[in-house]
């Protein structure tokens, strides 16, 4: 298929919003902390700046650092899974959200990339993106993000 | 190894497994959010699934492989266009899971042919109907067509 080993997630959402509301919800807690678990990130939105996406209980689920930013269209970041170490022990992925406005609505393309086949990290974020990206959608076009993904589950 | 192409796409919808099971079956509702196309199908195995793009004209003729209302669906996915009606039928299995509050929709599309010119079109199209299924179910609008649909499905996919 291609010339490097690389692990690849894709997934395509079309959301009833303008390019600029769904970048500040992509980017502002008071977004995240709803579609997302009740986590927020901590970066100050700069090329080179780092990125740590912070639990409600103050640890730090995943970091890395800002390689592309150009609100609202693109954004990319380097991304490493911090509390576990199986997956820690991969090394940097790569997340790229791209924001494309489609007449009242804007089509957002996530890629989450390893460079390794078979990559756990990106088989767990395959399972993670679906719901926060359902709940994002939701959140933007009904104000209510969906029940699931409103705080961090128990236990973990 | 290398694996099959297999396309996966799953959502999650604020509403009931029964809302969702019609509004991917009946075509009075599929017309609403599946720009413009009527999708009948509330068949049996055995029986057909059909759908007619807006102009009425019959684009779909696809065997049900499996029906379990409101869980699960299965057909071998065949369109009538020019460019795609030689190819082999690849299969379309469809899974609604009741969560709390919301339902788990998990579209999978496989079973394609090596070379197989459908999969690339499937995987613009199942996102694009299913973000507007779930607006449907959600706000009662649905989604325009994205900009690479609307012409395409006017004039049955062709590019």
């Amino acid at each position: 298929m291609s010339d490097t080993a690389q692990s690849s997630f894709v997934y395509v959402t079309y959301i009833r919003t303008a390019p600029e509301r769904l970048w500040q919800a992509l980017i502002e807690p008071e977004f995240t902390q709803q579609f997302w678990y009740g986590t927020r990130q901590d970066c100050t939105w700069q090329v080179g700046a780092s990125w740590r996406l912070m639990l409600p209980d103050g640890r730090v689920a995943d970091a890395g650092e800002i390689i592309e930013i150009d609100p609202p269209r693109r954004l990319v970041l380097s991304w490493r899974k911090e509390f576990l170490p199986e997956l820690s022990a991969e090394g940097y992925s790569r997340l790229t959200y791209a924001l494309e406005q489609q007449g009242e609505m804007v089509k957002l393309t996530i890629t989450h990339q390893m460079d390794c086949l078979e990559s756990k990290l990106i088989d767990a974020v395959s399972n993670g993106w679906p719901v926060i990206l359902a709940s994002l959608k939701s959140l933007l076009e009904t104000g209510e993000a969906l029940e699931a993904t409103r705080r961090w589950p128990e236990g973990v | 190894m290398k694996s099959k192409p297999k396309f996966v796409y799953v959502t999650y919808i604020a509403s009931t497994p029964e809302k969702v099971w019609q509004a991917l079956t009946d075509p009075s509702v599929t017309e609403k959010y599946w720009f413009g196309f009527h999708v009948a199908a509330n068949g049996k195995a055995g029986e057909y699934m059909t759908a007619h793009d807006p102009t009425g004209k019959e684009v779909h003729r696809d065997l049900i492989l499996e029906s379990d209302p409101p869980h699960r669906l299965s057909y071998a996915w065949h369109p009538l266009y020019d460019e795609f009606k030689h190819e082999r039928p690849s299969r379309v299995t469809i899974e609604i899971t009741p969560l709390k509050d919301q339902v788990r929709l998990t579209v999978v599309h496989d079973d394609f042919d090596e070379g197989s010119i459908v999969l690339e079109k499937i995987s613009n199209g199942w996102p694009a109907v299913l973000s507007s299924l779930k607006t449907y179910l959600e706000t009662g609008r649905s989604l325009a067509a994205p900009s690479w649909s609307a012409t395409a499905a006017a004039e049955g996919s062709h590019e």
